[in-house]
């Protein structure tokens, strides 16, 4: 199989929105509609077929992977790749395997790396156990204050918490909600008004 | 019929249009190098537009160099230079198709054109033999072309699309010559077929009036509502182009190839339009 990133023209490290909008123009060009009767159809649905395998393959192996648009950690993501200590573990938890992740770590006796108490934070914070994966986290950073993935996933840690105990949502959703029945009050305002002047006409 | 593959040049980056300089600076030495000083003058954007596409397809054009013009020895041109034949081959095309072209003249020119270019036929003929020699195939699918074109020119009501199709043919044999599976042999055939029509349609409408003056062979000539039939027949023929383009994955020269093929051929066949 070709490079599926070569396929939809786009570099390794395009976000998922990236990836989507390439894709999109490249069906768009290659859709039968614009081969209809042409000899060439046949050709026109081998690349598209190609290029809607590249994009099913592209989007798989990132949502075992988490995104790099639906996750915040896209730091630890692209620091995925680098080998480490810890390799098997990272892929577990990007395919939120956090059960067998965590029996890896907590197996492990005796001094514990930085990279250690990340990823047990890191599994914390996936689980949504907040309050642990920042306490890893701050462990982390004292040990190693100069590595970036670990002072990012405190960052983002803190950051949310800033809004509160999963601030993020909450306050979305009240918005919304809030938004949603104001909407429907001038909508039903305006209804109203409309109906009278029809009414009146 | 040359001189309708242009590129829209306010359209262009200004790198690619520099890069577009100087592939026709650097055919234009080729065929000084491979032919004669003289032969310079024969150069055709149809047939840069043939050396770009060939160093596209086969990835040969590495670098450029600045040098002095021949004709203008106080400017500097950058030449590209193509790591294979591409150049050559494409200056090998142009002076064929210059000879062809001539010898169509002779046929059906008035008296001092025709003198004129019986003149010169020694020296063409000359640079088609050499050429000839190197691309033997170019030079039959030429000579085929120009003898297909006599034939479907006798007949008075010739069709539209049988009128255009030697020219047609002869592009895309010339186009299927670099493919290199069957896949490649359509699409490039397809390519080549579309901008040959297209051509093709250009060159006689361009000619519509001169050719209805001098009761020439014109598919055009005696066709009601002329303007919409040459516009519709023009587009169809650039789609046709297009279609297959879009199969192909180009890198090198892609911006230039894109704006020829949609933006240039698309002014070019507005200016037609627009003088009819």
């Amino acid at each position: 199989m070709k490079d599926p990133y070569e396929v939809l023209g786009v570099p390794q490290g395009a976000s998922d929105s990236e990836i989507k909008k390439a894709y999109r123009e490249l069906a768009k060009k290659y859709h039968p509609d614009n081969y209809n009767d042409s000899p060439l159809a046949d050709l026109a649905e081998e690349k598209m077929k190609e290029v809607n395998e590249a994009y099913d393959y592209i989007m798989n192996s990132r949502k075992n992977g988490a995104g790099t648009d639906s996750s915040g950690y896209t730091s630890y993501n692209s620091y995925s790749n680098t080998s480490s200590h810890y390799s098997n573990v990272r892929i577990m938890i990007q395919q939120n395997r956090l059960d067998e992740a965590e029996r890896i770590l907590d197996s492990e006796t005796g001094e514990h790396s930085a990279e250690w108490y990340f990823l047990r934070g890191m599994c914390y914070f996936r689980r949504g156990w907040a309050q642990q994966a920042v306490q890893y986290f701050q462990r982390a950073c004292q040990m190693e204050p100069n590595n970036m993935e670990y002072r990012q996933a405190l960052e983002n840690m803190t950051r949310q918490q800033g809004f509160g105990y999963g601030g993020y949502n909450t306050g979305n959703m009240n918005g919304g909600s809030e938004c949603g029945v104001c909407d429907i009050c001038t909508g039903v305002m305006c209804m109203d008004c409309l109906c009278r002047g029809c009414g009146g006409c | 019929m040359f001189g309708y593959i242009k590129i829209q040049k306010s359209e262009l980056l200004v790198r690619e249009y520099e890069a577009y300089k100087s592939v026709y600076c650097g055919l234009c030495r080729q065929m000084g190098r491979d032919y004669s000083r003289l032969s310079r003058l024969i150069l055709s954007y149809d047939c840069t537009f043939y050396a770009i596409f060939l160093m596209s397809l086969r990835r040969s054009c590495k670098e450029f160099e600045r040098k002095c013009c021949r004709f203008n020895p106080l400017k500097k041109c950058s030449y590209c230079k193509a790591e294979d034949d591409s150049l050559s081959k494409s200056a090998a095309l142009s002076v064929i198709l210059a000879y062809y072209k001539l010898i169509d003249d002779i046929a059906d020119s008035g008296f001092f054109k025709r003198t004129a270019c019986k003149i010169v036929r020694p020296i063409f003929m000359r640079w088609r033999k050499k050429a000839a020699l190197r691309y033997p195939e170019l030079d039959r699918l030429s000579a085929e072309m120009t003898e297909a074109q006599k034939l479907a020119e006798q007949d008075i009501n010739c069709p539209l699309d049988k009128a255009a199709d030697p020219t047609a043919a002869m592009l895309s044999s010339v186009m299927s010559l670099e493919a290199e599976n069957d896949a490649q042999k359509r699409i490039y055939g397809q390519i080549g077929y579309g901008l040959g029509r297209f051509i093709y349609f250009a060159d006689a409408a361009d000619d519509c009036e001169k050719d209805q003056k001098s009761e020439s062979f014109n598919p055009f000539v005696g066709i009601d509502d002329r303007k919409s039939v040459i516009k519709n027949n023009m587009s169809q023929a650039l789609a046709m182009t297009y279609d297959a383009y879009n199969l192909l994955d180009l890198v090198d020269f892609k911006g230039i190839i894109d704006n020829i093929i949609t933006k240039g051929l698309p002014t070019v066949q507005n200016e037609i339009l627009k003088k009819i």
